[in-house]
């Protein structure tokens, strides 16, 4: 199967340039990636500050378009100018700041605010804003003001607003970054629930461990290159490889990973708390 | 909570004004605005405050809401009445002492320029007072939007100042959390004379205007990311349609001015 998002040796360079426009300076942001994302797949993208983690993201949406390299969203080549607007549908984007992603001051019109653009008729509107804000849990607040609204909720709306506009994909850049443990754990769930209902494709870029471990799929970006790729548990096996990219792994499995270090006979893979309580309690009773 | 500000002063209610399509209401506004000046006799102000009392009992908007819309130009108010009392010229003299002259034309005009104002404003806060920012600013754009074939962008104002009233609250938090951070850091806003006040704002200017920069290229971005690509080829989830309602009230609207029009000609007083 052709794959959903077909990434090959993308490089993305920022100029930087003086007051008359000659460029004074290159910084290459992204600098090779290869990344294939299956259709309906959950993947995560993880990297420390200036890793390239939102360059990537932008590049998706055609925000950003290559330097070098190829990108193709669901068949469509994002260089091309005319297919911006066909990518845009397909791929949305929910950005970091809850604020700075929320047009209107009224929750239903914000997110009703992507079909209209798209010319989606009225009453097809009014339906796609019920479901959607039924689908992240937010229906009752739909009169009320963003303002008013906790960031995680406002993330929440942000999301629906997205999902208005019936993507295949949606890419979110640190959505979580700005909240608070509940709100981040509120908008993971929903995130989670989309990709297993809706099987929207769903490109989580993070630096949070712990949100990556229902993913299917990690990549670990450093310096504009993707350094280690595979699924979380194999990700998080290679604790030490991780710290020289400045990441940390989860709690759990640093415990895990400290225990094993001492002597005592434990997976080093753990990504769950549940799973390292059910195998100590196993080695407390003899079982293993 | 210093986000609860609201721009404009919606008072929310539900009232078959509230109900009115808000072109209506603008319409209607102006109109009433344009009427004040068809009469100069007492009859005609005591048709339009008639009008105007009957309007906002419809509107079940309590009347100290629409008064409060004077205070601000109260002192704008006594400045023209006072000008206007002393500077008008007339025959039948009251008073006459020193420089100071006051005639019975000027007591009069005084009068009836200062009803005037008085309706102009409480009429213009009742249409604030019913009608939503946005729903405002949805009636705006659809009024003016034949002036977009002379090159005006309605759309892109339209939609400039709905994001306004969106980020007006958020920069005034921001702007309140910046003035606690600079206190805490030694800032003094409070002596000095008036240029070392204005000096000391710079350190608040400066932050507030860099990250009021950062919003508008997020949203930007975040705009481009939804489809926006300017007013065309774009549906709206709440289209002004007219209704009964609409069409009546401007009908009513049409008698009042016949009536003003009328009473300004043939009533005596
Ligand atoms: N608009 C820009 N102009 C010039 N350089 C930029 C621009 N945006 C990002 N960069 C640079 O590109 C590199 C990658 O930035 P990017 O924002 O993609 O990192 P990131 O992984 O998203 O980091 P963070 O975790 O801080 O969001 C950084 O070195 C950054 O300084
Ligand atoms: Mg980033």
């Amino acid at each position: 199967m052709k794959p959903f998002i077909n990434a090959k040796g993308l490089v993305h360079e920022y100029s930087r340039r003086d007051e008359e426009g000659n460029v004074t300076g290159i910084n290459r942001a992204l600098d090779g990636i290869d990344i294939e994302v299956k259709a309906g797949g959950f993947i995560a993208v993880l990297g420390a500050n200036g890793s390239g983690k939102s360059t990537f993201a932008k590049h998706l949406n055609a925000l950003l378009v290559p330097t070098e390299g190829t990108l193709y969203v669901d068949g469509m080549d994002t260089s091309e100018q005319k297919n911006n607007l066909p990518i845009r549908r397909t791929a949305g984007m929910v950005f970091q700041n809850p604020d700075n992603q929320i047009i209107s001051n009224v929750v239903e019109e914000d997110v009703g605010f992507g079909p209209e653009n798209m010319g989606v008729p009225t009453e097809e509107i009014w339906r796609r804003v019920e479901e959607s804000l039924k689908s992240v849990g937010m229906y009752e607040y739909r009169k009320d003001s963003p303002n008013h609204l906790s960031g995680g909720q406002k993330q929440r709306i942000a999301i629906a607003g997205i999902m208005a506009m019936k993507p295949k994909c949606i890419v979110l850049d640190e959505p979580t970054a700005m909240l608070d443990p509940s709100g981040r754990k509120a908008v993971i769930k929903t995130v989670k629930e989309l990709n297993k209902k809706e099987n929207i494709t769903i490109i989580l870029i993070t630096h949070y461990m712990e949100e990556v471990t229902g993913a299917d799929y990690v990549y670990v970006m450093s310096e504009g290159q993707v350094k280690m790729k595979g699924t979380p548990r194999q990700v998080f096996a290679r604790s030490e490889e991780l710290a020289k990219y400045r990441l940390m792994v989860p709690e759990v499995t640093k415990i895990a990973l400290g225990l094993s270090k001492k002597g005592i006979n434990i997976p080093k893979d753990i990504l769950y708390p549940e799973e390292l309580t059910d195998i100590l309690l196993k080695i407390k009773s003899g079982v293993l | 909570m210093i986000r609860d500000i609201t721009i404009g002063q919606y008072y929310a209610t539900e009232s078959i004004i509230h109900k009115l399509d808000p072109r209506v209401k603008v319409v209607c506004t102006f109109a009433y605005i344009i009427s004040l000046f068809c009469f100069n006799q007492l009859s005609g102000y005591i048709i339009a405050a008639l009008f105007f009392w009957c309007i906002t009992k419809l509107s079940k908007v309590p009347f100290k809401f629409i008064v409060r819309g004077i205070k601000p130009i109260l002192f704008m108010l006594v400045f023209t009445a006072l000008l206007n009392l002393f500077w008008t010229s007339g025959e039948h003299i009251l008073i006459k002492y020193g420089v100071i002259t006051i005639t019975a034309e000027g007591v009069k005009r005084t009068i009836f320029m200062a009803l005037r104002l008085v309706f102009l404003i409480i009429g213009s806060s009742l249409m604030t007072l019913a009608t939503t920012p946005n729903q405002l600013t949805d009636a705006i754009e659809k009024l003016l939007r034949p002036l977009n074939k002379l090159k005006v962008p309605v759309h892109e104002v339209a939609m400039m100042m709905s994001i306004a009233l969106r980020f007006i609250p958020i920069l005034v938090e921001e702007t309140d959390k910046i003035m606690k951070a600079q206190l805490a850091r030694g800032a003094d806003f409070e002596s000095g004379n008036i240029f070392h006040r204005i000096k000391s704002m710079a350190p608040i200017i400066i932050p507030l205007f860099v990250s009021a920069a950062r919003r508008a290229t997020d949203l930007a971005l975040a705009m481009d990311a939804r489809c926006y690509n300017g007013g065309e080829g774009r549906t709206k989830m709440k289209p002004l349609k007219y209704k009964k309602q609409d069409i009546i009230a401007y009908l009513i609207m049409l008698l009042y001015i016949t009536v003003i029009i009328i009473a300004g000609k043939y009533l005596p007083f």
